[in-house]
């Protein structure tokens, strides 16, 4: 497929002081590498230099998911955006259905991109796919019509990959899936936020310091925290993907079970 | 003394057994239910029969109950129902948990929107308590609270100007469509599934067309015409399910919803769909019947519509049971990796325990004498 061309950041909009560049905190630095291929969003940036606003609509298992510390994640990545794109009203409209397969996701998904007119669809896919058994070619499919109706429909799509469990580093359908993704994000041209090998490698990096984590809940959602994190900054690395080097991303280390 | 098979518990008994299998995602078995052949699926169903119920429960037996205790009856109902929900939301959470021990994976806590119950407890079981934060696929029974609350006003409007009912129902459904107005969830952001002020419009059109007077007798004198009407969109919808002819959402006019097909906000296009597959499937149940008496096949048509029917009186204990035993079955999949075999294996336990469910229901019943309320209260 044609890689598709980016157009000029939008005019007038800039990103905030060092917010593509490290707008992570220090608990997520160590999963960046491993967090998304750096793709345009062509109509995310033309939807800024026309509107000056940015509608994205929060698509897969936890949009809305709520946190102890409230607000959820999607409520971070609005921030973070609002933070990062200075001048820019940033709306995040959640319509995740949990345990919600991708092809029940895509029929839906349609409805919604009619009704709300988003420039960015967030999808977290993949996870109730992996854990329900679909087949792989029937899920990246499902996927891959999805990525290229929204295309056709002007609208951009960041992919958000599978859940981490270190229970599901060796589950063969899991890696099956994951990889799946990652390899139609490649072809497709579109971000994919690995938030599985990101949350690997945070994982073995805590665990070599403190050992396993004892507290999966809280472990949980420090990942949720950070995958925040990786969307606001995968999507201003889109919008502004032409002035971003580039790192190769390091291969995480499969973690001994437990 | 229960009572004998009838359309209404047939139908009602298949719906319970289709949303058990459409709730275990990825089921073999799932590519076969009433989704897969038409725009409308046994939720809908499920709300149109619980509409028709509730006239047969304010005036079965041709005596009509006085409205305070049918007002009463429906309140209580309600009441019961949220009881369920709130039981079979805690038996979940309960199952997801131990779920996610035995088998060692936090993944499992995250199921079904059941994250929010585990890290942030103290809003999420407010949500719980009021309705707000719902299980995955254990959605339905919210909505059926809300629409038994909202029947104790259908049935007054009803019993003071019947002629309004319907019109008023179809006000509050084209508002909730044009205005998109729903219900929104808490503490998670987002709206309900299953839109109670759009879903509404099942409960009375049920209601309006099980009365024999006013709309209800017009749809009988005028059931064959309205059968060769209703066929080609029953085919229609089939073609559009098969093989993808969905309009595309963002090429039809405002407002959207009235042209889409929206299971959250029941569209238009569903609605009609619906109403179509039911007036043409009016006849099903009498020919099935007459079907189950052939010599060669009474054996095995007759308890298969007995069995439906048991499942369908006891709808409430059924798609309780129902509703756990799919968790079970998701559970089951993803620790048997999903096969052919495994699946048929959960339909056909679940199935079993649905029907052992409604058989230890009537248990009860069978003991006591009969009373002359038993018929009309199970709604």
């Amino acid at each position: 497929m044609a890689r598709a061309q980016t157009p000029p950041p939008a005019a007038g909009v800039s990103p905030a002081p060092g917010a593509t560049t490290s707008p992570l905190s220090k608990a997520c630095q160590t999963g960046t590498d491993a967090t998304a291929n750096e793709s345009p969003l062509p109509n995310v940036a033309a939807a800024l230099a026309q509107r000056k606003n940015l509608r994205i609509l929060a698509f897969g298992a936890a949009p809305g998911r709520v946190s102890a510390r409230r607000g959820g994640y999607t409520a971070l990545i609005e921030a973070m955006l609002s933070h990062a794109l200075e001048g820019i009203g940033v709306v995040m409209v959640n319509r995740g259905v949990s345990g919600e397969l991708a092809a029940n996701a895509a029929i839906r998904m349609k409805n919604e991109v009619a009704l709300e007119e988003p420039d960015l669809v967030l999808w977290q896919v993949g996870t109730n796919d992996a854990l329900a058994f679909v087949p792989v070619d029937e899920f990246v499919a499902t996927v891959k019509d999805q990525i290229g109706w929204l295309k056709s429909h002007k609208v951009d799509v960041v992919l958000v990959g599978l859940q981490f469990a270190t229970q599901m580093v060796r589950e063969p359908h899991y890696i099956d899936i994951r990889e799946s993704l990652r390899r139609l994000a490649a072809q497709e041209n579109v971000i994919v936020v690995r938030f599985f090998e990101a949350m690997q490698i945070i994982n073995n990096a805590s665990a070599s310091v403190t050992g396993p984590a004892s507290d999966e809940i809280e472990h949980n959602e420090a990942g949720y925290n950070c995958l925040a994190q990786y969307v606001a900054r995968a999507i201003t690395l889109g919008v502004f993907a032409k002035n971003m080097p580039r790192q190769p991303a390091p291969q995480p280390q499969p973690q001994p079970q437990k | 003394m229960t009572r004998q098979p009838n359309a209404v518990d047939f139908w009602r008994g298949f719906a319970l057994i289709t949303i058990f299998i459409d709730h275990i995602p990825g089921l073999f078995y799932a590519h076969y239910t009433l989704i897969n052949f038409s725009i409308s699926d046994a939720a809908d169903l499920f709300v149109f029969l619980a509409g028709w119920s509730l006239r047969l429960m304010a005036e079965g037996g041709g005596r009509q109950m006085p409205t305070r205790d049918v007002v009463l009856r429906v309140l209580a109902r309600a009441l019961e129902l949220y009881a369920a929900q709130v039981m079979i939301t805690m038996l979940a959470i309960a199952m997801l948990a131990l779920t996610s021990i035995k088998l060692d994976n936090p993944l499992l806590l995250e199921w079904n929107n059941a994250a929010a119950v585990f890290n942030d407890p103290v809003p999420t079981h407010i949500g719980l308590a009021t309705l707000t934060h719902q299980l995955g696929y254990f959605d339905i029974l919210p909505l059926y609270v809300v629409l038994m609350l909202m029947a104790s006003v259908f049935v007054l409007i009803e019993r003071v100007a019947p002629n309004w009912l319907l019109p008023a129902s179809i006000t509050l459904y084209l508002c909730a469509l044009a205005f998109r107005l729903t219900l929104p969830t808490w503490p998670e952001e987002g709206t309900w599934f299953f839109n109670p002020l759009a879903w509404q419009i099942l409960l009375v059109l049920g209601f309006v067309l099980a009365k024999d007077t006013g709309i209800g007798a017009w749809v009988r004198r005028h059931i064959v015409t309205l059968r060769i009407v209703a066929l080609p969109i029953v085919i229609l919808g089939f073609l559009i399910v098969r093989f993808d002819w969905w309009p595309d959402p963002t090429k039809v006019p405002n407002p959207k919803l009235f042209f889409i097909a929206d299971k959250t906000y029941e569209t238009p296009m569903r609605l009609i769909q619906f109403l179509a597959m039911v007036t043409v499937f009016s006849l099903a149940f009498r020919y099935i019947r007459w079907f189950g008496e052939l010599a060669y096949v009474r054996r095995v048509v007759t308890p298969l519509i007995g069995t439906l029917a048991m499942l369908g009186r006891n709808s409430l204990y059924v798609f309780c049971v129902g509703s756990l035993l799919s968790l079970t079955g998701q559970v089951v999949r993803f620790t048997y990796r999903g096969s052919v075999g495994s699946d048929t294996v959960v339909v056909i336990l679940g199935i079993s325990i649905m029907v052992f469910t409604a058989w230890l229901a009537e248990s009860r019943q069978r003991a006591r004498p009969a009373s002359p309320a038993t018929s009309a209260r199970r709604s």
